[in-house]
């Protein structure tokens, strides 16, 4: 294996995360939480659009019902964040299982439309059922603690994340060099030609769709106690737009882009969070940048570059935009006519 | 007599009141090669997008071996064992051509989520035997070079032929190829017309094959389908079809005129 190649890179990361809790400030330990939150938002959203090619606007709510889900489990039930966490992530996977059922009968930009007006009546959920949700205000999660590890709690947070990113990034990538990620991107290739060879289009659309809410579930749960703070504005269509933007500069359709596009992401909007305005327009600058001229996401440079970041179902950038090559007109070739 | 593989009975189909198809029957027997010829027009994709459930006709139904499939969904029918191809050439781009193969055994494996992303041992060793086997088919169609590259990075032709070999990888028992030949050069065309004998001897499958190279038909075919106007017009071994009046006026005299004008 190549000295760069994805697996040395990827365990020096690794290492890095390991011991950045020894190293970082408590505002530094934060943010590498942050991107390890939005790592798994990004793996969940490239799942489902990079790899599915379902253009969907709904994990923006499945990244606040698992927020929720977690915190109001805790606060109204007493539940030990143990439970709460994986409770309220499979209730966000749940939640996006449900929802993709009508949702997927739709294609397109309906599908978009339908999964944007979910979104927002989550919003509205978040803000109106005041009795459970605290209304605009949200409310305070429990504290929690590690014991008996010797780890204060944000440095325990920091691991507990660190762990879970780890876990479902192999796990991702696991599943997408599967028959299970074949079938994703045979339905985004080629619906008619995916359903030729058995796919069945909506039992495969729904199960990206109930993977990509699991992740934005576990991340929700995660994000809810590093901020020790749940409300509406966390969980907006801000976020869509974040979640996007990460797929879009790390590569859609792999998963170390994924990570790639929350870290340079995340990053970015910290170190411009002083200057005032300049997020948005740096922000979208970065945006325009890779739509108009890097399509594939600076993975696709790395890959064409550096040996050893080749990914199984990345050979070729999906161009959903490029119509199917033209058949050649279907004339007879006539002298073989003759008997 | 043996049962037929595929079976079509009084077909019609219609688009916004324009008929498409009128009552058409269709009998293909195990290890047949069909040809299906007809002009420009003349409802031969929509009778393959009828039998592989993509359209519903308005009348009639259809058999996989004895089996109606008619109102079933896509995926269903190809469960069932029936492949094929398109007029167009419908290789996932995202994927190597190898990948595009093992995509291919996708209804004779049972990997669910779990086991993927756990990458437990029934996974890898399901990985195993599907690369095997994508490899293996590849090797048949004489593609074997070309594993790693992205399907797009093959010429037109050698696409159709990776995506024959797709279809062919889960031993369906009938197939259906929309003009396969398009897009290959004269040369090519002889060692397709070679292919084709090879999958029917080896494969033991039924081929209904669409194709405007009337020579390969005349080939390779052990019985020929002629439509027209959405109606079959001729049936026959070749030589019956070859020479049948009414086929020459609608078809075939048509491009023999066309070649001489
Ligand atoms: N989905 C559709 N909606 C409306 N009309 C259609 C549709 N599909 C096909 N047709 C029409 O049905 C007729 C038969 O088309 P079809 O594609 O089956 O012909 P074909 O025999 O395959 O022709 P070719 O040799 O050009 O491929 C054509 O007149 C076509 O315009
Ligand atoms: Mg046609």
């Amino acid at each position: 294996m190549a000295l760069f190649g994805r697996r040395n890179v990827l365990l020096v990361l690794l290492a890095v995360a390991l011991v950045l809790p020894a190293v970082a400030n408590s505002y530094q330990l934060y943010i590498g939480n942050l991107v390890l939150i939005y790592t798994l938002l990004a793996i969940g959203m490239n799942l489902l659009l990079g790899f599915a090619g379902q253009l969907a606007f709904a994990n923006a709510a499945m990244f606040g019902i698992g927020a929720y889900g977690t915190g109001l489990l805790q606060v109204h039930f007493g539940l030990p964040f143990a439970i709460a966490f994986p409770a309220g992530a499979l209730i966000a996977a749940a939640v996006g299982l449900a929802i993709s059922f009508p949702a997927l009968r739709l294609s397109g930009l309906y599908l978009a439309l339908s999964t944007l007006a979910f979104a927002q009546f989550t919003q509205w959920i978040f803000l109106h059922w005041e009795g459970v949700t605290f209304g605009a205000g949200g409310f305070k999660t429990p504290q929690i603690s590690f014991d008996p590890l010797p780890v204060s709690k944000p440095v325990g947070l920091y691991y507990l994340s660190l762990l879970v990113a780890v876990a479902l990034y192999i796990f991702a990538r696991n599943l997408v060099a599967s028959r299970v990620g074949r079938a994703f991107v045979a339905v985004r290739d080629g619906e008619v030609a995916a359903q030729s060879l058995g796919v069945d289009l909506l039992r495969t659309k729904a199960l990206a769709f109930g993977i990509s809410g699991f992740y934005a579930g576990v991340a929700g749960g995660l994000y809810s106690q590093a901020l020790n703070y749940v409300s509406p504005e966390g969980y907006d269509l801000f976020q869509i737009v974040l979640h996007k933007a990460m797929i879009v500069v790390g590569g859609m359709g792999s998963v170390a882009g994924s990570l790639l596009g929350a870290g340079i992401i995340i990053i970015v909007l910290e170190l411009l969070r002083a200057v005032k305005g300049a997020q948005e327009i740096v922000f979208g600058g970065i945006l325009l940048v890779f739509v108009l001229f890097l399509r594939g996401g600076l993975i696709s440079v790395i890959q064409r570059y550096v040996k050893g970041w080749d990914e199984p179902l990345h050979a070729a950038p999906p161009r959903r935009d490029e119509p199917p090559p033209l058949a050649v007109p279907a004339t007879p070739v006539a002298e073989r006519a003759a008997p | 007599m043996t049962a037929p593989a595929l079976r079509v009975e009084g077909v019609s189909v219609g688009f916004g009141g324009v008929r498409v198809l009128e009552g058409v029957d269709l009998d293909v027997k195990p290890g047949e090669i069909r040809g299906l010829i007809g002009p420009n027009g003349a409802g031969k994709t929509t009778l393959l997008n009828v039998i592989c459930g993509i359209h519903r006709p308005d009348a009639g139904r259809v058999l996989l071996d004895g089996v109606p499939i008619t109102g079933k969904k896509p995926s269903s029918i190809a469960q069932l064992g029936l492949g094929r191809t398109f007029q167009t050439s419908q290789l996932f781009r995202g994927m190597t051509v190898l990948e595009n193969l093992m995509a291919g055994l996708y209804r004779r494996t049972t990997t669910n989520v779990l086991a993927a992303g756990l990458n437990l041992r029934s996974h890898r060793e399901e990985e195993e035997r599907t690369e095997e086997a994508a490899r293996k088919a590849l090797e048949f169609v004489g593609m074997a070079q070309f594993a790693d590259r992205p399907g797009t990075a093959l010429s037109f032709g050698q696409q159709r032929v990776v995506e024959i070999a797709r279809t062919l990888i889960s031993e369906p028992r009938v197939v259906l190829l929309d003009e396969p030949a398009v897009g290959l050069s004269l040369n090519r065309l002889a060692e397709f017309d070679a292919l084709l004998r090879r999958i029917r001897d080896e494969k033991g499958v039924a081929l209904i094959l669409i194709e405007h190279v009337i020579r390969l038909v005349m080939d390779v075919c052990d019985r020929v389908t002629v439509l027209s106007s959405g109606r079959r017009i001729a049936e026959g071994v070749p030589d019956e079809v070859r020479n049948d009046r009414q086929v020459i006026e609608a078809y075939l005299g048509k491009e023999l005129r066309a070649r001489h004008s």
